[in-house]
């Protein structure tokens, strides 16, 4: 059941792709055989790198005029449903290559911004054609996205070496406001070799489009750290956290934008001053509670003592 | 998110114990520890005002059985990394409001509201049955015993309530509606929020 629906939801998406391939034909011909064999590639395809790289060529190089890009499928290609979603195991997904496309094109960043200028560059690295850029949106949201995504499995991994170390005695357990620290830190660094041009990625991560998805990178990254922080709140307290943490993380990430000291030496400042901050508040309601506490039983007491006294007198 | 373009996963960072299927998973847990916590505050608005009666005793012992399954769900929670709802503030004050204005209507009044918060918990626990043993029994067998163990649990509660003339409370079944209309509603947004 769970392999046929896989295969539907492939070949579904599929279709989805494809014809999001005839919306792009009516903006760039030249393009549209790459876009509509790129979404028909059947699951047996073992054809990759070479022959798409000439293929895409061959397309790229023949006049539009003379050129009839081929139309959208005539409906689901019996190809992928009929394999009952069973793909060979060097068959490369759109995801996949995607991927790799945008791993590749992370390098070019610096020069070109988060642009189609660096995806084409990064796919030409891979053999690939320059109009493999037309895969994805000219604002860069998807190497932004991807980027985000890449360091965000970085800082887990790293989270959880260090929970391992710890695990096997290797490692001091840090105290909150110090793994805190760090895990802000090592996740901030990721930044700098991109730092001239994430302004224009923040900007670009803030488009009403992406918000949902970079929103959910956010949060996921934010719990990570609290998980591996060894948070265990079940209460309301679970939102407060994580609250705090990403208002720290966002204020300390625009700090950076603007840093100009030696090794970002203000921005850590700042980040230790924000965590500190934190960790007060955190202390202060705790006490505010205990006080809070004390007094209504003060308070109580105080009745009780006053309504004993009351009926005592009436007894006399 | 297919919106976004590209396909991209965006959550693909979030490694959850493998094969699970999260998103069932999560609400069931959410929508379970928000029940057993109104449960609790419930129980405690109701001994805040029968506390000293005859009654007293048998609300205290069902409320200690209340408790440690809201500690099962935390532990539960805390290990599937399981997101608490939003609205755990509102439902300890709601719960509280609940037990104790059931109380304030007498004894049968507090059992009546045990009846009817039972009732709808030993239902939706045996729907949440129901869709794991569809899902993957094998999988999912700790979550299943400790369900199942907890709905044997409600449903003696349930029991207990009828035994104290839950039935006899003037305007009974217009109050069981109600809170049991209440429960559904608690239960969707928990679920959800």
């Amino acid at each position: 059941k769970m392999a046929a629906a896989g295969g539907l939801q492939r070949a579904g998406w599929r279709l989805w792709r494809a014809r999001r391939a005839v919306v792009r034909c009516q903006q760039y011909p030249p393009l549209c055989a790459l876009q509509a064999s790129a979404a028909l590639r059947a699951p047996s395809d073992e054809h990759k790198k070479e022959p798409w790289a000439s293929s895409s060529q061959q397309h790229f190089d023949s006049p539009p005029a003379g050129h009839q890009p081929e139309q959208k499928p005539q409906g689901p290609h019996p190809s992928y449903t009929g394999q009952g979603g069973q793909e060979s195991e060097d068959y490369e997904s759109e995801e996949q290559l995607q991927h790799r496309i945008l791993t590749a094109a992370l390098e070019f960043v610096p020069e070109h911004g988060w642009t189609a200028e660096a995806i084409a560059e990064g796919a030409k690295t891979l053999g690939l054609s320059v109009a493999a850029a037309g895969l994805f949106h000219s604002d860069g949201s998807e190497l932004i996205l991807h980027f985000v995504s890449e360091c965000n499995t970085k800082l887990s991994e790293l989270l959880k070496n260090e929970q391992k170390l710890v695990q096997l005695g290797q490692a001091e357990k840090k105290p909150i406001d110090e793994f805190l620290r760090d895990a802000v830190e090592a996740r901030l660094r990721m930044l700098i070799p991109y730092i001239e041009k994430w302004p224009q990625a923040l900007s670009v991560l803030l488009l009403p489009r992406n918000i949902p998805s970079s929103l959910t990178l956010l949060t996921s990254m934010i719990d990570d750290i609290w998980h591996y922080a060894g948070d265990q709140s079940t209460d309301f307290n679970w939102y407060t956290r994580r609250a705090v943490l990403t208002a720290i993380y966002n204020t300390t990430e625009l700090v950076m934008m603007q840093d100009s000291s030696p090794g970002f030496e203000d921005t850590w400042r700042f980040l230790e001053n924000r965590v500190a901050d934190a960790m007060t508040m955190s202390n202060t309601a705790t006490q505010v509670q205990s006080t809070g506490e004390a007094v209504v039983q003060g308070l109580m007491g105080a009745a009780v003592t006053v309504s004993n006294a009351g009926t005592s007198r009436a007894v006399r | 998110v297919p919106g976004a373009g590209a396909a991209l996963r965006p959550c693909s960072s979030r490694v959850a114990q493998d094969g699970i299927n999260k998103p069932v998973i999560d609400r069931i847990i959410r929508v379970d520890h928000a029940g057993e916590y109104g449960a609790n505050r419930i129980y405690a608005g109701q001994m805040a005002v029968l506390g000293r009666s005859s009654v007293g005793p048998v609300i205290q012992q069902m409320w200690n059985q209340e408790k440690n399954h809201l500690k099962r769900f935390n532990e539960l929670m805390v290990a599937y990394r399981v997101r608490p709802t939003v609205l755990l503030p509102f439902w300890n004050v709601a719960g509280f409001v609940l037990g104790a204005g059931s109380a304030l209507l007498g004894k049968k009044g507090a059992m009546a509201c045990t009846v009817a918060v039972e009732e709808s918990i030993s239902e939706h626990y045996n729907n949440q049955i129901r869709t794991l043993i569809e899902e993957d029994p094998e999988k999912y067998k700790e979550l299943l015993q400790v369900i199942k163990q907890f709905r044997d649990e409600e449903q003696e509660h349930h029991d207990t309530g009828l035994e104290h003339d839950a039935e006899a409370t003037p305007a009974y079944s217009v109050l069981k509606t109600a809170i049991q209309l209440g429960c559904k509603a608690a239960i969707f947004l928990s679920e959800r929020i």
